[in-house]
């Protein structure tokens, strides 16, 4: 014997929801997606990094043992640590509101490795924010 | 739900659960136009701050909603009290994509005639994936209640599926 409930239920889940409109796609993408200069930073800072990380290794090699060659580091890794959060307790805003303080942690390790010589640059950035969550009172 | 806490596109995710979490944003508000703007607030507060917080990112995601939709409510009862404004949205639009299936074109036809809070618990238990207890917290009343809303909304709806079968 068949539920008519969960019949009815299943009827219901096979109906299809009309999707939002482009514009909200588009109010997104203005929102979420990283700005082009903010793109234009990170590439400008990877970009001095590694030309840091084999001027150093340069120097390094130059003013040391006579080399047959510099190195030449490769990008090898760059991550993102999962983030941790911490939930703090509720304060009382100045406009009377309440809010809960959220702290977010994570770190981007970003590394470079000469495969001849095995010697790695690492760049470790750890990162905190902390965001306010409004509390709903009835 | 796919998980949101892993780091995903934003669009991939939307794409997939944008049209169930539109509806929801539809429960709440006056018109297709009021759902958008209440979808596109809470998409990018979940996205930005919430989508990592412990806990189910599909509740966190309907919460963001209600709250959006609640403020909006608030915002534009006062504006609507100065300046007199008349005329909700009354649906003229279809909440679905249509249906070939004439008992599902009936089903979609005949749950906006539910009355609000029973159309809610339905919206909220199939398109959510909420619990009744989750219904509970979410709309401040208890899982009971909500799993009574649900009887009498499925009760509701095969009266309104028969009727239309017999016109």
């Amino acid at each position: 014997m068949t539920d008519p409930d969960h019949d009815l239920e299943s009827a219901l889940a096979r109906l299809r929801p009309r999707p939002p409109g482009l514009a909200v796609t588009a109010a997104l993408a203005r929102e979420l997606d990283p700005p082009a200069a903010r793109r234009g930073v990170v590439i400008a800072w990877a970009a001095a990094a590694t030309t840091a990380a084999a001027a150093l290794a340069l120097g390094l090699f130059v003013g040391g043992e006579a080399e047959e060659s510099a190195p030449a580091y490769q990008l090898v890794r760059a991550e993102q640590s999962p983030v941790e959060i911490e939930v703090l307790r509720p304060v009382r805003l100045e406009d009377g509101s309440f809010a809960r303080p959220v702290r977010a942690r994570w770190e981007n390790t970003t590394q470079w490795e000469d495969p001849r010589t095995r010697t790695r640059f690492i760049n470790y950035r750890p990162s905190e924010q902390t965001t306010l969550l409004p509390l709903e009172t009835y | 739900m796919s998980d949101a806490h892993a780091d995903q596109d934003w669009r991939a995710w939307f794409a997939e659960h944008g049209a169930r979490l539109r509806l929801i944003a539809r429960q709440w508000t006056r018109s297709e136009a009021d759902a958008d703007d209440v979808v596109q607030e809470a998409f990018v507060r979940f996205w930005k701050h919430q989508r990592h917080l412990p806990g189910d990112p599909n509740a966190l995601v309907v919460t963001s909603i209600r709250r959006a939709a609640l403020d909006l409510l608030r915002r534009t009862d006062r504006r609507a009290a100065r300046e007199k404004v008349v005329g909700d949205d009354s649906e003229t639009v279809t909440w679905f994509e249509p249906e070939a299936d004439p008992r599902l074109q009936a089903l979609a036809q005949s749950l906006p005639l539910l009355p609000a809070e029973q159309r809610e618990v339905v919206v909220l238990k199939v398109w959510g994936a909420l619990t009744f207890d989750q219904i509970g917290e979410q709309l401040s009343i208890s899982p009971n209640t909500a799993a009574s809303r649900w009887r009498y909304a499925m009760e509701a709806l095969r009266k309104l599926i028969t009727a239309r079968a017999h016109d």
